[in-house]
């Protein structure tokens, strides 16, 4: 009986225990790896995450675009984010994962090593990138320490391409 | 007759439209009183429909537009302010425009006895004149002693409509009715009379609604909720809703959203398709299963599916086509008013107007034609007295026709005037600087006529208000050039010229000549692409450093596609290479591609917002196998080309992936084989010939090993673990660069089955365990052509 009444009062705690984090104000991410960081998008801006498929190359475009590949009928701009951020280029292999999320109202997938973890974090817990950081093209929302010690890079996902950075402006 | 018609139904459906839109941005207005943007607008509006009214003879919509026009031209000038009451004048004049309007289109002229004007007009004067008058002068009511239902009409009003037996009514009577009410509405001043009539205009939706059931009417019911619905906004979208609800039960032909139709086209896309992908499995399935019964069953489905497919994809096409009619119509007027000016003589001659194009390729169309048909007039048909001296007909003649041409439709424009000296137009050309001596010596005819589309052409010796100012070819042919269109043009002098205008039917599902450049494949519009032809490299010629490609009578510039488009060059050039002619309007190249894969028909998708819009990719089309396959973009590819055929030598470009492979130590040999014993035995063999070895154990390894070193033959054995022989020559097929890579299989299998299992998966060779050392090595360098 001891333990039935352990898991409702978990269950009671557990429900509680939301509320508390909603009053702080949460935010929910997706964190995964590309390169040797550790990075972060909101989960509401994912659209979905898919297991790597073929894509079609494209000409005339930075090297971090891939191409284009079918999504269920839709055609996808697929960007390279180890390429994108500088690092080596890797194989892909059974981690990598393409997530499709929405810029702008376009969907827009993105090639990462692999992901980790859905991630809550409180708002107050994420700091504006230091000054040391690269941030040039304003891609970085800011960086959130988590528990674990773990420290995140939150991207900003509409800034992470722009059309005038792809397609050159006629003549 | 019929076409003074059609132009008075488009002026109607275009006058409703905007006066819609006005009514809107009125009551905007009213809002912003300052915004000239939205006054300017209104003011336009205002003056487009004087202009289309007094052109169709519409004396008093013209005259009441007219003072319109004068009010909101003060106000945008800023020389008046726009009040609550001024606007009440303009919002009458706007209904009573909508009235003759209205009555235009019921009786075909604007005589509308109902509509009174004539104090509008003091009012709109008063207005201008900067003494504004009150609005309480209410407009009279014209039908005074009709009575419908046992009332008079002039004693209805939204108050007592209960007592009113409306189900007695005849539609006519209703429609009576429904004025008055509607009159009533727009002359009270108060905010309630305008809540009320809202209220009757539901109530009387509802008893029309309920007449044509023949059910009881319980219209009380439903009264007092609308109460606090209404604006201003709404009192005049009631009335076109009650107007178009009356007017609706008449009509044969309804009216849809262009968007909605897209959609419908999307989804045929995506069937079309669906149904390409399920041939090809069929195909493959085919292959594998011959002669088996359930292949019969299956080709019946596969093929109705198809059918089917193929005729919803042209009745949805269909519901976007309009006549040619329509952009033809406005032409005769043009032709007389134009020859009348130049003080020429001049016929046209319209056929085929009934020829259908889709939509959006009709609103493309009209401004090239407009233009071609003022320079035929203009250029092309000389003064009467020339004509006559030239033993010609005083009166020219220009034809304009319309015909289908498998899947383009033509349109033709012909005229028996002087016609073009294609010598002339060279030294014209070469004078403004547009062509070289040298470039005109070797422009055939046809090339030469193409010269008038040049920007900064023209014939014209004396330049005329109506054409001679350059421009119009040129925007003629960009704009056929959008539309995937081609042109021709033939001329003999002094017996006229004939211009053709192919385009395609429609847009969105196009016809494709698929090419591989290297490993990329793309898809090629079939409408521009002329023939395909296999040449060798020594058809290829280079005059002033460019290459080019002497095809019959023709000299075309060459390029080769993987130049283009900066692919990488992986593949052994072969002894043939093919050809795709290209032409666009005028211009033909000749693009060098590895492979043609087929022709099919495929659907344009869009790149997306951030991919749009690159050099010489109009849009992705997925193909059968779910992959996606660019679509060239043929104007701006052919400009591309230019600027390629410019710094680039194909034959250079060819040799490019020739390495330089001289002595047997350039070449590359791998072994694939599970026993060390038989590794070591044809590595000794191969190590006497000077080339160098690679070994794997078994196919996977060699798969891995393959692409990683530059490999130039491999022996294969067949039994392996892991991956066979077999499996290992047919993943090896399947990539591009590797077609031509000679495969030799070494086993003890020996079997005639054996062998065409080997030659089936794609094995060039078969040595059958024991071979001599003398034997290996003669295959060898007979493959490696050392």
């Amino acid at each position: 009986m001891a333990g039935l009444n352990d898991i409702i009062k978990k269950q009671q705690e557990a429900l509680h225990q939301p509320e508390d984090e909603k009053v702080e104000e949460v935010e929910q991410l997706v964190g995964f790896i590309v390169g040797e960081e550790e990075f972060a998008v909101p989960i509401l801006a994912i659209q979905e995450i898919i297991k790597p498929i073929e894509w079609t190359r494209v000409p005339f475009v930075p090297d971090y675009v891939l191409g284009v590949f079918n999504l269920r009928g839709n055609v996808l701009p697929l960007i390279d984010l180890r390429k994108k951020f500088g690092a080596p280029s890797a194989e892909i292999d059974e981690n990598t994962r393409f997530i499709v999320m929405k810029i702008k109202g376009e969907d827009v997938a993105f090639v990462i090593d692999r992901l980790t973890s859905a991630i809550r974090i409180p708002k107050k817990s994420i700091l504006p990138p230091p000054e040391t950081y690269t941030n040039e093209d304003d891609i970085i929302e800011g960086v959130g320490r988590l528990d674990d010690g773990r420290i995140i890079t939150i991207l900003k996902v509409d800034n992470l391409i722009r059309r005038e950075e792809i397609v050159p402006d006629k003549d | 007759m019929d076409d003074l018609r059609e132009l008075l139904e488009d002026f109607l459906i275009e006058a409703f439209e905007m006066i819609e839109e006005m009514d809107q941005d009125l009551v905007e207005l009213e809002n912003n009183p300052d915004d000239l943007e939205l006054l300017n607008k209104i003011f336009r509006v205002a003056h487009t429909i004087k202009g289309s009214g007094s052109f169709l003879n519409f004396d008093k919509l013209t005259h009441l537009t007219h003072h319109m026009e004068a009010v909101l031209d003060k106000a945008r000038k800023g020389e008046l302010k726009i009040t609550p009451e001024i606007m009440d004048v303009i919002l009458e004049s706007v209904d009573a425009m909508k009235a003759i309007l209205e009555y235009i289109r019921d009786n075909g002229d604007d005589s509308s006895p109902d509509v009174e004007i004539d104090s509008i007009v003091k009012k709109l004067d008063a207005i201008v004149n900067g003494n504004v008058s009150n609005s309480s002068s209410e407009k009279e009511n014209e039908e005074e002693s009709k009575t419908v239902g046992g009332m008079s009409l002039e004693d209805i009003n939204p108050d007592n409509l209960d007592e009113l037996d409306l189900s007695s009514l005849s539609p006519e009577e209703l429609d009576q009715v429904l004025d008055k009410l509607v009159e009533d509405m727009n002359t009270s001043p108060e905010e309630e009379g305008i809540e009320e009539v809202n209220e009757i205009s539901e109530e009387n939706e509802e008893v029309q609604k309920e007449e044509t059931l023949s059910e009881p009417k319980k219209e009380e019911n439903n009264v007092p909720a609308k109460k606090e619905t209404s604006t201003q906004m709404t009192k005049e979208n009631q009335k076109k809703e009650l107007q178009k609800k009356i007017v609706s039960t008449k009509e044969q032909t309804i009216r849809v959203d262009v968007k909605r139709l897209d959609q419908l086209m999307n989804l045929i896309g995506e069937l079309v398709l669906a149904k390409n992908r399920l041939i090809k499995i069929y195909n493959d399935v085919e292959e594998r299963y011959e002669g088996e019964k359930f292949l019969e069953e299956l080709n019946q489905v596969v093929s109705s599916i198809s059918i089917v497919t193929t005729d919803l994809q042209i009745a949805v096409m269909k519901t976007r086509m309009l006549p040619i009619g329509k952009v033809f119509n406005k032409f005769p007027r043009l032709v007389r008013d134009l020859a009348r000016e130049l003080g020429k003589k001049v016929r046209l001659i319209i056929e085929g107007e009934d020829t259908e194009l889709d939509k959006s390729i009709i609103e493309e169309i009209g401004d090239p034609l407009v233009h071609m048909i003022r320079n035929a007039i203009d250029h092309g048909i000389e003064p009467p007295e020339d004509r006559i001296k030239a033993g010609k007909p005083e009166e020219g003649t220009i034809w304009l026709k319309a015909y289908n041409e498998g899947n383009m439709i033509v349109i033709e424009i012909k005229d028996d005037g002087r016609g073009m000296d294609p010598e002339i137009l060279k030294q014209k050309a070469i004078e403004k600087g547009i062509i070289t001596p040298q470039e005109a010596e070797n422009m055939s005819d046809k090339e030469a006529f193409m010269l008038i589309f040049k920007p900064g052409f023209s014939t014209a010796a004396k330049i005329t208000n109506v054409s001679g100012r350059g421009v119009g070819m040129d925007v003629v042919k960009t704009n056929i050039e959008k539309l995937n269109g081609i042109i021709e043009v033939d001329s003999i002098p002094g017996k006229g010229s004939t211009f053709k205008l192919k385009i395609p039917l429609t847009l969105a599902i196009i016809q494709a000549l698929l090419v591989a450049s290297q490993e990329d494949l793309f898809a090629v519009p079939l409408s521009n692409v002329i023939e395909t032809v296999r040449i060798v490299e020594e058809d290829i010629y280079t005059i002033e450093g460019r290459s080019v490609l002497k095809l019959r009578d023709e000299v075309l510039p060459l390029v080769n596609m993987a130049d283009i488009f900066n692919i990488e060059k992986i593949l052994m050039p072969e002894k043939y290479l093919y050809v795709v002619i290209l032409g666009l309007g005028a211009t033909k190249i000749g693009l060098i591609v590895d492979r043609f894969i087929g022709q099919e028909e495929i659907v344009i998708k869009s790149l997306g917002e951030f991919l749009k819009g690159l050099p010489g990719i109009a849009g992705a089309t997925i193909r059968g196998d779910g992959r996606v396959t660019l679509i060239v973009d043929v104007a701006s590819l052919m400009n591309l080309a230019k600027e390629t055929h410019n710094k680039k030598l194909v034959t250079d470009s060819i040799n490019e992936a020739k390495k330089k492979k001289e002595k047997p130590s350039d070449y590359n040999v791998l072994i694939v084989d599970d026993s060390a014993m038989d590794r070591k035995i044809m590595h000794q063999a191969l190590d006497e010939l000077g080339v160098n070895v690679i070994e794997a154990k078994d196919g996977m390894e060699a798969l891995n090993l393959l692409k990683q070193n530059d490999i130039d033959a491999m022996l294969i054995d067949i039994e392996m673990p892991r991956m066979d022989g077999y499996t290992l020559a047919q993943e090896i097929r399947k990539y591009n660069k590797y077609r031509k890579l000679p495969l030799i299989a070494v086993t003890s299998r020996a079997t005639k089955a054996d062998r065409v299992r080997g030659v089936e998966v794609g094995m060039d060779e078969y040595i059958t365990k024991p071979y001599t050392k003398e034997y290996l090595q003669n295959v060898i360098r007979r493959n490696l052509k050392l």
